[in-house]
């Protein structure tokens, strides 16, 4: 029986990873600290996956973004999907030498379908992940700066015709504010399309990420909340949830 | 020991490299047939598509090499995702693909009348009893899987099942040759005891 | 001796060590204690306090009717912009200048201004500001003690000098964040109130300790003093806190001043906190954080900590990372803006953090306090007396 996941999302920006309020990012600290605070390689066992997210503005630094990305797959024995100002091919392509197993496209999928069709031709819909930034029915890409005229429904029925693997929902009146997800979306969402589904934007606690992951539809719950979930914080929540009978890997 | 993950072009290598690292065992990335020569066994990764990974496997002649090295000269090989399903007999994905036949199993995709695909996430492995791949291990065990297309065998190639409407292959193992759908170097510490095995008993 | 208990509140981090602080039966401080009954309680009879009130003093000519002291951040931005938009009076803000204030401070007022306020900044005599911090720091461990005093005094001369009679306030941080409960339900209050809660009773004793300078006089404590009583009364002048006519929550604020006022956020976040939206104003506020800490064992972390349990937005176990991680904060790199501020040398600086320090939750090693406890582990330890 195909399990549920549990996403941690790292949100990168020139060297640092932040906590981010409704997409306003406050830098938190860099790899050392996320790796003395996090001990990424203990704590990726108490997840199933981890989302990476090039939040730079501006020159994106590819190069700096991979090599992180190199250093933090280090010893750490879950698949990690990775995006942020991916502009081409060759982008994805460096992307997976340095350590990615998925690549997460957002603005591509509504500014450069083309490139997204040779993506998911080349290497598999499977290592594509859809992601979308909403405010109710708005569409907003470009790290949340711009609106697109298309309304949110439509463009998720549209990305599941392009063929990419799966899709990461993200609500950004929701995002950072520990108020849980935005559940109305997501269920609505959820069923009008037919393919995995990961939630993201608003988990401050295991209680939240258990309402969501208690739905029959969602796939996975994301959350890139540092701050609440520091320390012990990401395998207390999986105990929890466990505790809850959800249906997530438990031994391992 | 020395382990060449081979290289084509397709497949994330970064990762399986690492989990050796953590396992102590030396690895190198290549597909020079003098390195596959010197190897003591073999892994051939793969992510994508089935079509595109054979044209890139035969334009560095690593089809011949692999089958000199596998089959001729018996060197334990391990096939991870579309890397396993390179090894089967041939995948109905573009219209009908041949691989490279060293196991009778062939690749279709999955029937998304019942099941979404892509296949992603955790999902349990039965073992088969003689296992080497799960030896020590449980009875039920989760791997993570991430693909669109399965094999099925009507032989006995060692397989191990996991259902998703329906048995697939999850793994097989005959001699010196070994497959497994799933990522072991994804998949936690069932992953690694896994590579682990292939390492100490192939 | 005398066995003291030292506890944390069940729900949120709060220390029993806090000044005034109360617990209920089941071992929840009063912060927590009131926001179940914010919750809860039905806030219309104080919405109707509040309109009352304010049609009683909103002026009809178009002078000001009300002062607002603000620093430019999110709660003082946020009172004077639901009285000006929501309610139509005419507010004044108010800011006394900070010493060492910060960049973003600055730019934070600015914006709030600009966003269309009515506007005084007031600056102390400099010298006299620093030197009552001074004093503040080394005789009560309070490092803007000057400015503590002046954001009151001075701001009370001006309601008497434009004759406005209401002084609003943004919360009544007893209440809302654990202390004196005393004004829980009372919407206006007065000035020996003010005196004993706000300055801890050290106002008059920090003022004759400067009066004492040969090179200070009388008119220099001008903006320090508290007008007369008569002429108080003449005027009329009451105070009151936006947080008893309505549901105090300091992340609204935050996300409206953020909207409607420029405020903006610090990118690189801070050493001694998780939260980077708060407190931006000046440098010393840091210090007055640390000198919490090691006056009462919790500091600026506890603080933001309790606020995000408070509303919701966190758990106290995800809270108890946050707090281990952040509050034993020694503003390293400010201690040389400290020193060369107050004019002492960093050993006479240390000292006064090491008279401050409370020797029974902390102990020196090498030049470091570190706690002799563990947050949230209640403990007890015996008093000599």
């Amino acid at each position: 029986m195909l399990r549920k996941r549990i996403i941690f999302t790292l949100i990168y920006e020139d060297g640092f990873f932040n906590q981010s309020r409704n997409f306003r990012l406050q830098k938190v600290g860099n790899i050392r600290w996320l790796e003395m605070n996090y001990h990424f390689q203990d704590i990726a066992f108490s997840l199933d996956e981890i989302v990476v997210l090039n939040a730079s503005k501006g020159d994106k630094n590819l190069k700096d973004f991979a090599s992180m990305l190199n250093r933090l797959v280090d010893n750490v024995f879950i698949p990690i999907a990775a995006g942020g100002g991916i502009n081409s091919v060759a982008d994805a392509e460096v992307l997976f030498e340095n350590g990615a197993d998925k690549i997460v496209l957002n603005s591509a999928l509504y500014e450069k379908p083309n490139m997204v069709r040779d993506i998911v031709r080349h290497y598999g819909k499977q290592s594509v992940v859809g992601s979308v930034d909403y405010i109710n029915q708005d569409v907003f890409i470009k790290n949340g700066v711009q609106k697109i005229d298309i309304p949110l429904d439509s463009y998720i029925k549209n990305l599941e015709s392009m063929n990419v693997g799966e899709i990461y929902l993200n609500s950004i009146e929701q995002d950072g504010t520990g108020f849980g997800y935005d559940i109305d979306t997501i269920q609505r969402i959820s069923s009008i399309i037919k393919m995995p589904l990961i939630v993201a934007g608003g988990a401050g606690n295991e209680k939240h990420l258990l309402e969501a992951i208690s739905l029959e539809n969602v796939d996975a719950v994301a959350t890139a909340n540092l701050f609440n979930f520091i320390g012990d914080g990401l395998p207390n929540a999986r105990k929890y949830l466990i505790e809850k009978h959800c249906n997530l890997v438990q031994s391992v | 020991m020395k382990v060449v993950i081979v290289d084509y072009g397709m497949g994330n290598v970064r990762s399986v490299a690492s989990a050796l690292k953590f396992l102590n065992v030396d690895s190198i990335i290549s597909s020079e047939e003098k390195d596959l020569n010197k190897a003591d066994k073999l892994i051939l990764p793969g992510v994508g598509a089935f079509g595109s990974a054979m044209e890139m496997v035969k334009a560095r002649g690593l089809d011949v090499a692999l089958c000199e090295q596998v089959i001729q000269r018996k060197k334990p090989v391990l096939g991870i995702c579309l890397g396993m399903q390179l090894l089967g007999v041939s995948s109905d994905e573009g219209g009908g693909t041949e691989g490279l036949g060293f196991v009778d199993g062939c690749v279709g995709i999955f029937n998304d009348e019942y099941v979404i695909i892509p296949h992603i996430g955790f999902n349990q492995v039965t073992p088969k009893s003689s296992s080497r791949l799960y030896r020590g291990m449980g009875h039920s065990l989760d791997f993570y899987f991430v693909h669109s297309h399965k094999m099925d065998s009507n032989s006995d190639i060692g397989q191990s099942y996991c259902d998703y409407n329906g048995n697939f292959v999850a793994s097989f193992e005959r001699d010196n040759i070994a497959g497994t759908q799933f990522h072991p170097e994804l998949s936690k510490t069932n992953g690694l005891d896994v590579l682990k095995n292939f390492l100490e008993l192939f | 001796m005398n066995k003291k208990e030292v506890f944390w509140c069940k729900s949120c981090l709060n220390m029993s060590t806090r000044n005034r602080i109360s617990f209920d039966e089941k071992g929840n401080c009063n912060a927590c204690q009131w926001r179940d009954e914010k919750q809860s309680m039905d806030w219309r009879p104080r919405q109707k306090e509040l309109v009352d009130l304010l049609d009683k003093f909103r002026s009809t000519n178009g002078n000001f009717d009300c002062i607002v002291p603000v620093s430019g951040g999110k709660d003082g931005s946020y009172v004077a912009h639901q009285l000006k938009h929501k309610y139509g009076m005419n507010p004044l803000t108010i800011t006394v200048k900070p010493a060492l204030s910060l960049e973003i401070g600055d730019q934070n007022l600015s914006n709030f201004i600009q966003s269309g306020f009515n506007h005084i900044h007031i600056s102390c005599n400099p010298l006299v500001l620093d030197r009552l911090n001074k004093y503040g720091f080394i005789e009560k461990g309070f490092p803007y003690y000057g400015w503590l005093i002046a954001i009151t005094t001075a701001v009370i001369k001006m309601a008497v000098n434009f004759k406005i009679p209401l002084i609003f306030y943004g919360e009544n941080g007893e209440v809302e964040y654990g202390g004196c409960t005393q004004n829980k339900d009372k919407g206006l209050y007065d000035l020996e109130y003010m005196k004993r809660v706000y300055l801890e009773g050290g106002h008059d004793k920090v003022l004759d300790r400067i009066k004492a300078d040969s090179d200070i006089s009388d008119a220099d404590l001008s903006f320090f003093q508290f007008p007369e009583q008569e002429i108080l009364a003449e005027v009329g002048v009451s105070f009151t806190h936006w947080s008893y006519y309505e549901s105090w929550d300091s992340y609204r604020n935050y996300v409206v001043a953020k909207e409607k006022c420029g405020l903006i956020e610090k990118d690189e976040g801070n050493s001694d906190t998780f939260t980077n939206f708060a407190q931006n104003d000046q440098a010393l506020y840091s210090l007055h954080a640390y000198l919490m800490y090691l006056k009462f064992g919790f500091g600026r972390a506890t603080q933001d900590a309790g606020i995000e349990i408070r509303r919701g937005a966190m758990t106290r176990d995800q809270a108890i990372n946050l707090v281990k991680m952040y509050d034993n904060a020694y503003p390293e790199e400010l201690i040389e803006t400290f020193t060369t501020y107050y004019q002492m040398t960093n050993d006479e600086f240390d000292a006064v953090l090491d008279k401050y320090a409370n020797k029974n939750l902390f102990e020196k090693r090498g030049r470091v306090w570190l706690p002799k406890f563990d947050v949230a582990q209640d403990f007890s330890y015996e008093e000599f007396l």
